[in-house]
């Protein structure tokens, strides 16, 4: 009896990971598949579709997702640090309360973030902030929550006797946040930035209400191309910015070192 | 006797607003309450309120209520939501169990192998599923080319096809829930009960499951908002006929430019999630009680 709930157990969990990988195996297979009727397993590959990424078409809104990713990473990290400074490390009075009003955006959905973002600009006559600004401001108000429970996880971990044997030697509070306190955080706050990075990359539910007509983010971009057809040029650029987020992934780890974070190692 | 000479001067205990504590905070806050906090108040006040004079009324919410497209979203919603939580639930416990106890060396494969999906973001995803299941997709071809069907099966532009898409989309926020729950069970307790004699089955029905019960609770729950609140899954895999609530939103903003309506559809998005949390904790103690906990 053991022994068949055992073998039924392995089998559920193979058939489980492969119902999570089948998806991403199938966009791969699509990209490579010579027909523009896509097939799962192609006789032949080909690289055709991948050219097209360089056509304005999709090289236009991935260098805009790029740089409002890049742009939304460094301001919520900014940010994050100064909200977990005050309230993880300094304990601030009410910092329990100030903590959940910083956190109060993740319990929104996107979409209902997105409606009152719009009508406030609209209500407030500041139509010109569609676009990248508007943008910037959105993703911002979505990331900055997890770069701040990230920035702030690690501050309430951090060893303030370090800090003290820091004041005692005579560190001025310029150094001590800058030798001591930033390099013991480093990786909580790489992690949270690398959030950011995927999360305002990705997104789709937000930047759907603030794009404008010529001016749109690659995930919609792709959207509205898949709405109407299943182009491999679209697998193309899907595996292409998947390569680009995992690429910069790496780059962050490289500069952050925070995979270390994940197994509870950077005490 | 006059010995107060060494006494030391006091500090005058004056209680100052400790500026340098909360001016780091200043920035951070202000973007908040400027780019979430004014425009939620914003989208609550304007829909309350009367268009042409700006008195309190609810009829913006009456006609929410009495649209009957509308509800047959909002009931769409909830099927596809619930129909959702259950199957990333599922899914999730085996893969997270796992996840909790094993020790082998593939663990941090499957670990990744869970949550890596994450990265591709919904697009690609989305993209994968409606290869997969398109009238000429991966499962139907293969399906009539080896004669079981000639006609291929309805597996997209429906709420399979939505439900197959998002749970794929949600089960890492399910595994995670529930793996934080599973790793706070003491392994010793199942041990002990199988030193005792219980069978694998009895370990799990007796013990594993009601001590989990509210990590299953979260996994519920956090699909079932997850779901309620997507947009682009069941807009690509759902079709024009499968509306739902988060795409009636936007086609209430970017088609009829309607935002006073769509700001009554997402504030009942909202209280939609208030209450699922609310049933959520009583789901809880309700589930507890019936494990015999």
């Amino acid at each position: 009896m053991n022994r068949v709930l055992t073998i039924l157990f392995r089998a559920s969990l193979i058939a489980i990971l492969a119902f999570i990988t089948l998806p991403l195996l199938v966009v791969v297979a699509a990209s490579f598949s010579p027909t523009s009727a896509v097939t799962f397993w192609p006789g032949d590959w080909t690289f055709q579709w991948y050219p097209a990424l360089l056509e304005s078409r999709w090289l236009d809104p991935f260098l805009l997702s790029a740089e409002l990713a890049i742009i939304v990473s460094l301001v919520s990290g900014l940010l994050g640090v100064l909200a977990a400074y005050s309230v993880a490390y300094q304990k601030c009075p009410g910092h329990a309360a100030i903590m959940s009003f910083l956190l109060s955006p993740m319990a929104v959905p996107q979409i209902v973030k997105g409606v009152a973002i719009v009508l406030f600009l609209s209500s407030a006559g500041l139509y010109k902030l569609l676009g990248t600004p508007g943008l910037v401001m959105a993703h911002i108000v979505l990331t900055m929550p997890y770069v701040m429970r990230m920035a702030a996880t690690a501050m309430f971990n951090f060893d303030k006797r370090l800090d003290r044997a820091a004041r005692i030697l005579g560190a001025g509070p310029v150094q001590r946040i800058r030798y001591v306190l930033l390099p013991l955080i480093r990786s909580g706050l790489f992690s949270g930035m690398t959030f950011a990075f995927i999360i305002s990359f990705n997104n789709i539910p937000l930047s759907v209400f603030l794009v404008r007509p010529g001016q749109t983010t690659l995930p919609i971009a792709v959207i509205n191309h898949l709405e109407y057809s299943l182009d491999p040029v679209l697998a193309a650029v899907n595996v292409a910015s998947l390569l680009f987020v995992l690429g910069t992934i790496i780059l962050f780890e490289k500069i952050g070192g925070f995979s270390a974070h994940f197994h509870g190692g950077s005490k | 006797m006059a010995t107060i000479a060494f006494s030391t001067p006091q500090r005058p205990t004056r209680i100052a607003f400790p500026f340098k504590v909360f001016l780091p905070l200043s920035l951070p806050s202000i973007v908040l309450l400027l780019f979430f906090a004014a425009p939620m108040g914003l989208m609550l006040g304007l829909s309350f309120q009367d268009q042409e004079t700006g008195t309190f009324t609810l009829a913006s919410y009456g006609r929410f209520f009495s649209d009957e497209l509308v509800l047959k979203g909002l009931g769409r919603t909830v099927v596809m939501s619930g129909l959702v939580a259950i199957c990333v639930t599922i899914l999730a416990y085996p893969l997270a169990y796992y996840l909790a106890r094993s020790t082998s060396r593939w663990r941090t494969l499957v670990f990744a192998l869970a949550i890596a999906p994450e990265l591709a973001g919904v697009v690609l995803r989305t993209y994968g599923w409606l290869v997969i299941l398109e009238d000429r997709g991966f499962i139907n071809s293969a399906l009539i080319w080896s004669g079981l069907i000639s006609e291929p099966l309805p597996l997209s532009k429906n709420l399979f096809g939505v439900v197959v898409g998002l749970t794929h989309v949600i089960l890492p926020f399910g595994i995670l829930s529930l793996l934080t729950s599973l790793q706070g069970i003491n392994p010793n307790l199942e041990k002990s009960a199988q030193i005792l004699g219980a069978s694998r089955l009895a370990v799990i029905r007796y013990i594993v499951l009601p001590l989990s019960v509210p990590g299953i609770v979260s996994s519920l729950l956090i699909a079932f908002t997850m779901a309620a609140s997507a947009y682009a899954t069941p807009a690509l895999l759902g079709g024009a006929a499968f509306k739902v609530m988060a795409t009636m939103v936007y086609e209430q903003v970017l088609f009829y430019i309607d935002w006073s309506f769509a700001a009554v559809m997402a504030n009942v998005l909202l209280a939609m999630m208030l209450v699922s949390a609310f049933v959520g904790s009583r789901l809880e103690s309700r589930l507890q009680q019936k494990l015999h906990l």
